[in-house]
């Protein structure tokens, strides 16, 4: 189920972000912040999840009437040793909301808890997590239930932006390979669908979902699913160079993905997604105006 | 024998067309209610149920006495309990007022009276408050909103559940079924019950297949509206079946019908993963009109969306489960402008920005998307032109094709219909 427990959106006192040093964490603390919401962004530098004493150093930063989003990941989690960090990351924040029983939690999952051959995805699709970092979500969704704080779990959609720093298959990686005047290379033909959502739209979704103190889970997901082929030759378009798109021999069979979108739409009905050409187009061109990323 | 007395308990929808069908057959029929403002009204002749020729069978009978004290019932050598069973979101049903009208049915008939379930109930009902004193069958209601006095009165066939189904029919009861000219098949209590979950299955089997394949046709570019005539003339399927895409399944007893099914199956440890896929069909379907409403028109600054229906279906005046409300109640941000031949504005009166048109033509006014959401025959007439010189936008959802798409893409309007791609 979901629900928005304040149909009219406010501000919470404040938000504490733990994970605000990463690619998702750093997007909505400057969401949250353009939006005139206090936020005190937590990273590894603050409170270390894996040290002894984390769950006292998370709790002595909590207030009773924050809203914590918990980000913080070893992401994606692919050995037993990253699935078991991070189980102990959320561990600790549990350890903390026992301490300090905030107002609101926002965990930010991943539609990777669902099975790799789910083609039309909602929110009641089976949990049926192909990988560790699935499974890793599925675990730490379950933990952050048990705090018994009023919790809204996101679990988007493979998210892109300028400032992604993993380089998966798919809008990321095909960017950097056009910016770097490289083959754009696709699995066999590129044909599998996929549905690739913006990171200031799952900024702003997860700020939605803050300020209507919402419960329950959501997908973050646009609803418009695009196949690999689309997506490199939109980011070759945008890329300004002669980038060609170069197939490979199939290792895996063609596994397509689309969400079923009508919670989110019946939730925030008034919410426009970027449009993929757009934000792809948009993410190229911040790439190119910031070196470092 | 002379012919016999028919009593009708609970005055709701069923019991009220019901009793209306047994006086236009000629019997002396006593109509009971516990509310005595409701058998007032009903005497006086204001029905507070919608169906074709209600008003007029009733009004031609003659033979019907509405009463509000269940002592008259005692005059009555058939009796039927017939109170509309409430449903809940889940599809549960809640038997409580039908228990409690059997029990006051049973303490003011004559030991010799036949009494007959009506309501449906879920198998294994009857047979619990089948005491063995006298005789009490159940009998499979085929109601149909909008169709329904058409249907009491030539049903095609009647389905009575007995405690043992070899026994005859006390005279009374044959009497009366006898009268209706059609097959009438006895079977034992838990058949009788599930067979009225059984037609709904594949009535939902049928109208599922179709919603699915109508997606497929929208995102493919085939129109099912080319398709299903060529289904309607395969005899296995056949000229009736349920055909027309609709927005999931709708009204509640089909709803609640899949949901018995998947508590039936889940004690009795057999499989419903079927009825389970119908139910998220469903769901998906339902919300045809917002997602295209949130494709175009929702991210514009305060849009007006007009909606032309708001009962669940033609012919009616319910709005339970009806998909208008639905969509209005998703629709609580914005600006509506809504009308209904039948239905008044305090079904509507929990969504703040709207406003209730006198006219079709009326409340498409300076609007930037149109959806017409029950099919009532007074929509078929409008004119395209007329309601794209009416509105702001071109925007058209038409989810039942009660537009003519050619007039209606001639008048520059985006005419969106189920199962048809968007500008197909």
């Amino acid at each position: 189920m979901f629900e928005l427990v304040q149909q009219q959106p406010s501000r919470p006192q404040r938000v504490v972000v733990m994970g605000a040093g990463g690619f998702v964490g750093a997007s909505v603390v400057r969401q949250l912040r353009a939006e005139g919401i206090d936020v005190s962004p937590l990273t590894r530098r603050e409170v270390d999840l894996l040290s002894d004493d984390a769950a006292q150093g998370l709790a002595d930063r909590l207030k009773p009437s924050d809203c914590l989003v918990f980000i913080s990941a070893v992401a994606p989690a692919r050995t037993a040793a990253q699935l078991a960090d991070n189980v102990a990351m959320a561990r600790s924040a549990c350890e903390a909301l026992g301490r300090v029983k905030v107002a609101h939690l926002v965990y930010l999952s991943s539609d990777a808890v669902y099975a790799d051959d789910a083609s039309l995805v909602t929110e009641a699709s089976c949990l049926r997590p192909a990988g560790l970092h699935g499974a890793m979500h599925v675990a730490r969704e379950a933990m952050m239930a048990s705090t018994q704080v009023p919790l809204c779990i996101l679990r988007p959609t493979a998210i892109y932006g300028a400032s992604d720093p993993h380089n998966s298959y798919g809008p990321n990686r095909f960017r950097r390979q056009a910016a770097a005047a490289q083959d754009i290379v696709l699995f066999g033909g590129g044909e599998e669908m996929r549905d690739h959502i913006a990171i200031d739209d799952v900024a702003a979704l997860l700020s939605l979902c803050i300020q209507h103190r919402a419960k329950g889970i959501l997908n973050a997901a646009t609803g418009e699913s695009a196949s690999f082929r689309q997506v490199a030759e939109l980011v070759a378009a945008a890329s300004g160079q002669p980038a060609r798109i170069v197939e490979t021999p199939r290792q895996a069979p063609i596994t397509h993905r689309h969400f079923d979108t009508a919670r989110l739409i019946a939730a925030f009905p008034r919410f426009a997604f970027t449009r993929l050409s757009g934000g792809l187009a948009a993410a190229g061109a911040a790439a190119k105006g910031s070196p470092s990323s | 024998m002379s012919k016999p007395v028919i009593g009708f308990a609970g005055m709701t929808h069923l019991g009220l067309v019901s009793a209306a069908a047994a006086a236009a057959k000629g019997f002396s029929t006593v109509a009971f209610d516990s509310d005595p403002a409701r058998v007032a009204a009903l005497s006086a002749g204001k029905l507070h149920v919608v169906e074709p020729e209600l008003d007029a069978t009733i009004a031609a009978a003659g033979r019907l006495r509405f009463v509000d004290s269940a002592a008259e019932l005692s005059g009555c050598d058939l009796i039927y309990v017939a109170p509309d069973v409430p449903t809940d979101d889940q599809g549960s049903s809640d038997l409580s007022g039908v228990e409690a009208l059997l029990d006051t049915v049973r303490s003011a008939a004559r030991s010799d009276a036949v009494i007959v379930i009506l309501s449906q109930v879920p198998p294994g009902f009857t047979r619990r408050r089948a005491t063995g004193d006298r005789g009490l069958f159940c009998q499979v209601e085929t109601l149909v909103f909008g169709r329904a006095v058409a249907r009491a009165l030539k049903p095609e066939r009647i389905i009575v559940g007995a405690s043992d189904p070899v026994l005859d029919l006390p005279a009374p009861y044959a009497a009366f079924l006898a009268s209706f000219a059609c097959p009438v098949l006895r079977m034992r209590y838990e058949s009788a019950e599930l067979a009225k979950i059984a037609i709904n299955c594949f009535l939902v089997a049928s109208v599922s297949t179709t919603n699915m394949l109508a997606e497929l046709c929208e995102k493919i570019g085939a129109d099912w509206g080319e398709i299903a005539p060529a289904l309607r003339l395969d005899a296995r399927i056949g000229p009736h079946a349920y055909l027309a895409p609709g927005l999931g399944i709708a009204g509640g007893n089909l709803e609640r019908d899949l949901a018995t099914i998947g508590r039936l199956s889940a004690a009795a440890g057999t499989d419903a993963c079927v009825a389970r896929s119908w139910q998220v069909n469903s769901g998906r379907r339902r919300d045809w009109v917002l997602r295209i409403l949130h494709e175009t028109v929702l991210g514009d600054r305060d849009p007006l969306i007009a909606v032309l229906g708001l009962a669940y279906k033609e012919n009616t005046h319910s709005t339970k489960n009806s998909p208008a409300l639905r969509l209005i109640r998703q629709l609580a941000p914005f600006r509506l402008s809504v009308f209904d031949p039948v239905v008044g504005s305090e079904a509507v009166s929990f969504h703040g920005r709207t406003t209730v048109a006198s006219a079709p033509l009326k409340a498409c006014h300076d609007a930037q998307a149109l959806c017409i959401m029950t099919p009532w025959p007074a929509f078929r007439q409008l004119a395209p032109a007329a309601i794209a010189a009416a509105m702001r936008g071109r925007l058209v959802v038409d989810p039942h094709g009660l537009l003519d798409n050619a007039s209606a893409r001639a008048s520059g309007l985006d005419h969106r219909v189920l199962g048809r791609p968007a500008r197909g």
